[in-house]
């Protein structure tokens, strides 16, 4: 029996995700050995991020066949709400240091950027998804791609008009002193996002492959034929589809708000390097675009660190181009085809 | 009458392919509609079960008129359709696919008692539960689209085309599920190219060419119609 689990992780070392999740830590350790841990908690912040905001990608081509291009605008609305959300709590916090608020005021502010996320999302099936869906049958994946550039474009232009073109930042989420690991000191807020992400890209693992509208959602990325025949309501589905998605990447924005201040084109830098991780992981599953998003991530923070930050878009797109080349399915793209293959 | 299909004209696009198909099949009956490929077989019964919407005419199932609505709310009403293409979720195993089938069900309970029926229908199918249906044979791929069919317990059954591209054993094996189905007092509707064996089994028929029907009555009688059998049996 250990023999053939043995067997099997010997199989699945050599199969191309195994190689690249191996590869991947192997590479993170000798990193973080030869230049300092820090470098293994920025990829791990950025990683799990990262694969919050390339979930709700994968879900958005994967269940509805949208390129989307303005899932980054999402995590610069989640920054904005947490902004607004959180100047007033940190306001009062600072006049009330006993409160409790100091330890829940910042979670008010991510679960309203959540929340207005899904709103957001909502608003934006109603008035420009689902209007495009009952018009156009041909061409689908063209027009909506280009409906989300323009959705991108102009969500950041209403952005710099109703709230200014300036960095709307926070001096921090949770103050303190820094939690020490092993002589290694992380700031409260980079353990608190990583956490955060973590707890989210389980409980969402969970609702995709246990929970019966998780996977429904599954089945209509599936077929939607199949979908339909056996009771789905797929205009439901849809809906829910692309309210979790947003939600995904409104809630990153909101708890990355203490590294990244919310401007009109704060979503830009998200959006490409989660597009990288989809590419890169292909449309497999959520466990897929989490580990993608960790590779994608440690490209980065590796890139800036020995190259120079500069590079840091260049490296890892070439990179993964030349991976693709191999590999088109992606990494961890299924063995089976699926309705998006045909 | 549990199905009544009235004066149906259906297509796709500006492209008309039924022309006033009328059919109707009472609880119980075991109904089949032949005819040669293209003939509209497949958009038949797409219309029935709300794939796509007819241009005209009405459907009326258990007394309501469903006309126009969606699949997923005419599944909801007790059809189930086993489609030529079967649509299964590749990427899901077979447990999975068949707990699908039964999305219209709540009961945990429920759900459970119609997999064991299911398995006990498809042995086949509870040997091989945990596989990915993706990876599945063509034979094994029409039980497991047959049985999510069944899983939702239907009033009435579509199945188009269950035994093509099958080896005569499996054929003979999907032939008796649908006997066993009828027997428990599922309503049938079977849409098959294998017409000698069909006329068979069925109780009465439908002739569709161009579109229209053309012959309809007691499958005996149809099997021995000259038209039939000149046409489909090459006697
Ligand atoms: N999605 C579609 N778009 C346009 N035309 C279609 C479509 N599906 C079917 N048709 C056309 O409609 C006609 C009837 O097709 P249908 O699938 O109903 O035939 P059928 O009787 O089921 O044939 P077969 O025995 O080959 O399955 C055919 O001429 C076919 O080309
Ligand atoms: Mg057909």
């Amino acid at each position: 029996m250990s023999n053939n689990y043995g067997s099997k992780f010997l199989s699945w070392i050599k199969s191309a995700a195994g190689l690249s999740i191996v590869v991947t830590i192997v590479v993170a350790v000798v990193a973080s050995i030869a230049s300092g841990p820090y470098l293994l908690v920025n990829t791990v912040v950025t990683g799990g991020m990262l694969a919050l905001v390339a979930t709700g990608l994968t879900l958005m081509l994967g269940v509805l066949n949208i390129p989307m291009f303005a899932h980054g605008e999402f995590f610069m609305i989640g920054s904005l709400a947490a902004f607004y959300v959180f100047t007033p709590i940190s306001n009062y916090t600072n006049e009330n240091p006993d409160s409790i608020i100091v330890v829940f005021g910042p979670l008010i502010a991510m679960a309203a950027s959540t929340i207005i996320g899904a709103i957001s999302g909502i608003i934006a099936e109603k008035l420009v998804f689902g209007p495009l869906r009952r018009r156009s049958t041909d061409d689908w994946v063209m027009n909506s791609f280009l409906l989300t550039v323009g959705l991108s474009v102009l969500l950041i232009n209403l952005h710099q008009l109703v709230f200014g073109a300036d960095f709307k930042g926070i001096v921090g989420y949770w103050s303190g002193m820094p939690i020490s690991i092993y002589d290694v000191f992380i700031s409260r807020d980079r353990v608190m996002a990583f956490m955060i992400a973590a707890v989210i890209v389980v409980l969402f693992w969970f609702f995709m492959t246990y929970t019966r509208t998780g996977m429904a959602i599954r089945a209509v990325s599936q077929d939607i034929t199949g979908a339909q025949i056996v009771g789905i309501d797929i205009e439901k589905i849809v809906l829910l589809t692309i309210s979790l998605a947003c939600a995904l990447s409104a809630v990153a924005g909101g708890s990355l708000l203490f590294m990244y201040p919310s401007y009109p084109t704060v979503g830009l830098e998200p959006l490409y390097m989660a597009w990288f991780v989809v590419i890169l992981s292909g449309l497999g599953n959520v466990l897929g675009a989490v580990a993608g998003a960790f590779i994608v991530a440690l490209l980065k923070v590796i890139t800036v660190e020995y190259i120079g930050a500069g590079w840091d878009f260049v490296i890892p797109s070439a990179l993964i181009m030349f991976i693709l080349i191999f590999k088109p399915s992606g990494i961890f793209g299924s063995d089976v085809r699926g309705a998006l293959d045909k | 009458m549990l199905l009544e299909v009235k004066n149906l004209d259906a297509g796709y696009g500006y492209l008309q392919i039924l022309r006033s198909v009328s059919l109707n099949i009472d609880k119980g009956e075991y109904v089949c509609i032949i005819g040669p490929n293209g003939a509209g077989k497949s958009t038949t019964m797409k219309s029935i079960i709300g794939l796509i919407a007819p241009m005209g005419g009405t459907v009326v199932f258990n007394g309501e008129d469903i006309t126009g609505m969606s699949a997923s709310q005419i599944t909801t009403k007790g059809i189930s359709f086993v489609s030529e293409e079967m649509n299964l979720f590749v990427n899901m195993s077979v447990q999975e696919n068949l707990y699908m089938g039964a999305y219209t069900i709540k009961d945990k309970k429920i759900q459970k008692n119609r997999l064991d029926f299911v398995f006990s229908l498809f042995p086949r199918l509870a040997e091989r539960k945990a596989q990915l249906a993706g990876t599945m044979s063509g034979g094994e791929r029409k039980m497991l689209a047959i049985g999510r069919g069944m899983m939702s317990d239907p009033k009435l059954l579509l199945v188009d085309e269950p035994s093509f591209g099958l080896a005569p054993q499996l054929v003979a094996n999907v032939f008796e599920s649908l006997d066993v189905l009828k027997s428990q007092g599922v309503t049938i509707l079977l849409v098959e190219q294998n017409v000698t064996k069909t006329l068979a089994v069925t109780d009465r028929g439908y002739i569709l060419e161009n579109g229209k029907i053309g012959l309809k009555g007691k499958s005996r009688d149809l099997a021995d119609n000259p038209h039939v059998r000149k046409v489909f049996l090459g006697v």
